[in-house]
Parts: structure tokens; sequence; C-alpha cells
């Protein structure tokens, strides 16, 4: 199945027009998205996700490489009636929000009819229906957080790019909001997000790449991202706490870690003195461990 | 066509009270006029008040066509309207028609005010009309030329060089009466400067279809060097 976005050794250096200084974005970067996947594009402040979003949209141009937006190499403006975007710090014109949403899709070539009842649908969606007649300038950050998004559902697209989604919402919408994206994926959406509430993506993203410095430092998916192979976890009953020190006693449990290769060791010295091991798995660490330490690597490199 | 449309009434709509304020200045004016009366210095003062209105409007539309793009990166706004799916060079005829929406409206307005005043000084008013057209063909050169310099430029500069390209071999023509008929919107402006209630008086069409076709020109070149910007880089 052919990818639905496409970036191939994609580069993009930012020159200031009097000193002709150069600030590399992106570097080399290489990343595919499949169709019907909620993609997590994560990276800390700087580290080229905006700039990469706004290349496939064809805001920017690539110093090099190439990319393709549905099969259609980058800045195709039929291509973009298939796409719905929403940019960090969303901002719109000053209108109703139903005359907003209908600007917007017949933008995208929607027809009045189809666009009437897409409008409700959308509106619907984001919780805003009862809005609808309001001017948009009134509504508070998250309101207009959800009228971006459903300004970039309203041409039922095929990928949705959201650039920090939830960046403006209370925990309520946010929760709102992580709902929307699961039925939009489940309605076979794919979805490109870029965000820092790692929780957030650790939830409903199938694979997740960590950009740092314009670079792609890690890339797959998110429970293999979250297992650490180096270190595993072991369950055991019947063992005396001071027998591994830093255990914990979990409901009459025994819970610690060992390193990798050295759990073979830990399970004899357990079955030795005639306890039982209930389980050993990798440890699964949180996506802001895997992320701090993909952060500080590239910040070393 | 019909995001052009859609973008083009946008474009109105975001600056519809100067565009008002304007149209209550040729209001304004023309019923400053109106006291002026029958004698030879009426109708030269008549004469004045038109060929003014001409130009306000070419400066206006410079002004605000060469903004455009600017406010709209500025606001971040252009993102949404770029992210569907509109070309780079239909945004900017976006502007243009919205520009020349603008002057047919101002047109109207001039039209009627003209032909109010003109009754009241007893003129021929059938030079109103054709100056209307002007209005309508100066303001669309104006607004293309000032879209073409603010894809590189900023909008203070690209409203001066638009200014400048119009006013500079107007003035030289007034004193050395050297053509640069090759120049956009020139021939407008020559004739603008040649108006007389007199029936000798009249609209080179030539003119105004060069004036159609020097934009569709400038609309050209100005999607060319947008088409190669970067529009999601801070403005500033």
């Amino acid at each position: 199945m052919p990818d639905v976005l496409d970036y191939d050794r994609v580069t993009k250096d930012y020159v200031t027009l009097w000193s002709r200084q150069r600030v590399r974005a992106l570097d080399n970067f290489s990343l595919s998205l499949e169709r019907g996947e909620i993609f997590g594009f994560l990276g800390p402040n700087g580290a080229g996700k905006t700039t990469a979003i706004h290349l496939a949209l064809g805001f920017m141009r690539m110093s090099s490489g190439s990319g393709r937006l549905l099969e259609k190499p980058f800045g195709e403006a039929k291509t973009r009636a298939r796409v719905g975007f929403l940019p960090e710090n969303v901002a719109l014109y000053h209108r109703p929000a139903n005359e907003l949403l209908r600007f917007y899709g017949a933008l995208n070539g929607i027809r009045p009819q189809r666009l009437r009842q897409r409008c409700r649908e959308v509106l619907r969606q984001v919780e805003l229906e009862g809005e609808a007649d309001r001017n948009v300038a009134k509504f508070s950050r998250g309101m207009q957080q959800r009228i971006g998004l459903a300004q970039a559902l309203i041409n039922d697209p095929e990928l949705l790019i959201l650039d920090e989604p939830t960046s403006a919402l209370d925990p309520g919408a946010r929760v709102a909001m992580r709902e929307l994206l699961l039925e939009a994926n489940r309605a076979g959406k794919t979805i490109f997000l870029s965000s820092h509430l790692l929780s957030e993506v650790e939830l409903i993203c199938h694979r997740v790449a960590i950009l740092v410095k314009g670079r792609v430092m890690k890339l797959g998916r998110t429970e293999e991202l979250l297992v650490a192979r180096d270190r595993y976890e072991i369950v055991a009953r019947g063992v005396p706490p001071e027998m591994f020190p830093g255990s914990q006693m979990r409901d009459g449990r025994l819970v610690f870690t060992v390193p990798a290769g050295l759990q073979r060791d830990a399970l004899q010295r357990i079955w030795a003195i005639g306890g039982e091991v209930l389980s050993v798995h990798p440890v699964r660490r949180s996506l802001e461990e895997v992320f701090l330490e993909m952060t500080n690597q590239g910040a070393d490199a | 066509m019909k995001p052009v449309a859609l973008l083009a009434l946008n474009f109105l709509r975001q600056h519809r009270w100067p565009v008002l304020i304007l149209f209550a200045w040729i209001v304004l004016t023309a019923l400053g006029a109106a006291d002026f009366g029958r004698d030879r210095v009426a109708v030269d003062d008549a004469v004045f008040y038109v060929q003014q209105l001409v130009v306000y409007v070419c400066v206006f539309t410079a002004f605000l066509a060469a903004g455009a793009i600017h406010n709209e990166r500025k606001s971040r706004r252009i993102l949404l309207v770029l992210s569907k799916a509109i070309s780079r060079g239909e945004y900017l005829l976006a502007v243009i028609v919205g520009s020349f929406a603008m002057a047919a409206a101002y047109a109207l307005v001039f039209g009627l005010c003209g032909v109010w005043l003109t009754a009241r000084a007893q003129l021929s008013s059938s030079g109103v009309w054709q100056m209307a057209v002007l209005i309508v063909a100066g303001a669309l050169i104006s607004a293309a030329v000032a879209v073409f310099f603010s894809t590189f430029l900023s909008p203070y500069l690209a409203t001066a060089l638009t200014l400048l390209l119009f006013a500079v071999p107007a003035a030289v023509h007034a004193q050395h009466h050297r053509g640069f008929v090759w120049l956009p919107g020139f021939p407008i402006l020559v004739q603008v400067a040649r108006f007389s209630f007199r029936p000798e008086w009249a609209v080179n069409w030539m003119a105004i279809v060069a004036a159609v076709l020097e934009s569709i020109v400038f609309w050209g070149l100005a999607a060319a060097v947008f088409e190669r910007r970067d529009i999601a880089v801070p403005v500033e």
C-alpha cells in the first residue's frame, strides 16, 4: 500500500537575508506514514517538526530531497483538498463559526448542500453546535482550537495533520479531542500528530518518531519504543526483600528489576530458596523517559 | 473560480472600513465641489475633482493590495487558507480581483456623484462614466503591480515602488512630453491628465485593454515569484 506521507532525505535550510547565516531545520530527514495509522511526531522546540509539516503542505520549499503527500509531490494544490490541517496557534477570520466553516469548506470545492451537512456534523463532533452563530472572535482559546479542528475535518480528509492540537485545551476537552481523533482513525483517517503532550501520544499513537535537531533519533511502534530491552522486571513470591536490594513488596509479591543477561541468575536464586516466579518481562518505560533519553542523546551529538 | 471569488470577497470584507471611509470621501468632496457654480474656474475645479479621485483610487488600491500578503502572513491566517486546495496564483488573483471589485464599487459611487455634480454645473456627464472605466482599469493595474512587488518586498516598499512607477513617468511626461507608453498604467494616467468635460475628450480603449493585459502579466510574474517564497516564516 503506498504511503500517505513520505519524506525522502529532505533537508531544509533557513538563510537570513542580510548575513546569509544558514540554520538547518531538517537534516536528511526521511519518514513514511502508513495509511490508517495515528503517527506521533515528537521533538523538543526547534527540532524541525513544524518545518516538516509546512513542507508537506507546500508552505515552504525543500533545500534538497523529495517528498510526496497522498502520492503527489509536495505543494500540489489539488492534493490538499484531501488533507485536513490544524496549525499550532490557530488564527481564524472573525466570523460566525458556521459561516467560517462554510468558507473553508468552499475553498476545498465542497458543494453547498454537502457543505451545510458537513458543517452540522463537524460542529457536533467538536461539541460546538450550540455556538454555530457566534463570532469565533468571542470564543475562548480552547473553543477556537476546536473550531480549528472542525475546519480541518470539514472536507472529510484522508489525512489529518495536527500541529499541537491539544495545547490550548483543558483536561476535559483534551479527553474529548483524544476520543475524536480515535473516532476519526476508526473511520479510516490517517493522523499525523505533532505534540508535546507525551501522555496523549502514548495513549493513541500506533507509531512514534522522535526528532532532534532535524534528524529522526528514534522511530518505531509505540509499544516497542516503550520497552527497555536492557532491563527486566521480575515478580516473585516467597522471597525475602533483602535478597534483592532495591526491590519492593506489592500485595505480598516482590517486584524488582535486573539488567538484561542477569535475569537467569536471579531466577535460579529464587528457585534455589523455594520461591515462585510469577512473571518476567522487559521493563516498560514511559514515553517521557524515552523522549528525554533521545533528546539528551541528540543534544550530546 | 469559486474559491477565488470567495477569497476576493473575504479581502473586501477585511478592508470594508477603509473602503467605506473612501466612499464617504467621494461623497463629501462632491458636496464640496457642488458649490463651485458654472463659470470657468468652477469647470477647472470639477475637472480637478474628477482627476484627483482617479489618482486616489490608484494609491488606495496599491496600498491595500501591497499589504495583503504581509498582513495575512503576520496574522498567520494565510496558513489555513493555503492549506486548502488553493494555489498561490489563485490566492494572488483573489487579491487583485478583490481590489478590482473595490474599485468597481468606488467607480459606481464616483459616477453617481459625478453625474449629480455635472448636472449642477450644467456640464456634459458623458466623460464621468468614461472616467469611471479609467478608475477601474487604473486600480486593476495598480493592484497587480503592487501585488507583484509585495511578493518579495515589504508592503511599504512595494507601495512606494508601485507609486513611483506610475508617478515618475507621468511627471516626466508632463514636463517634457516624452512618451512611456510601454510602462504599466502610464497611458491611463495620461488620459486622466488630459481629461476635460469637452465632447472631444474620449477614453482611449486601447489603454484599457493594455492595462488589463499588463495586469495579467504582472499577476503571472507575481505568482511565479510567490510560488518560490516560504510563507510560513515570520515576516518581521
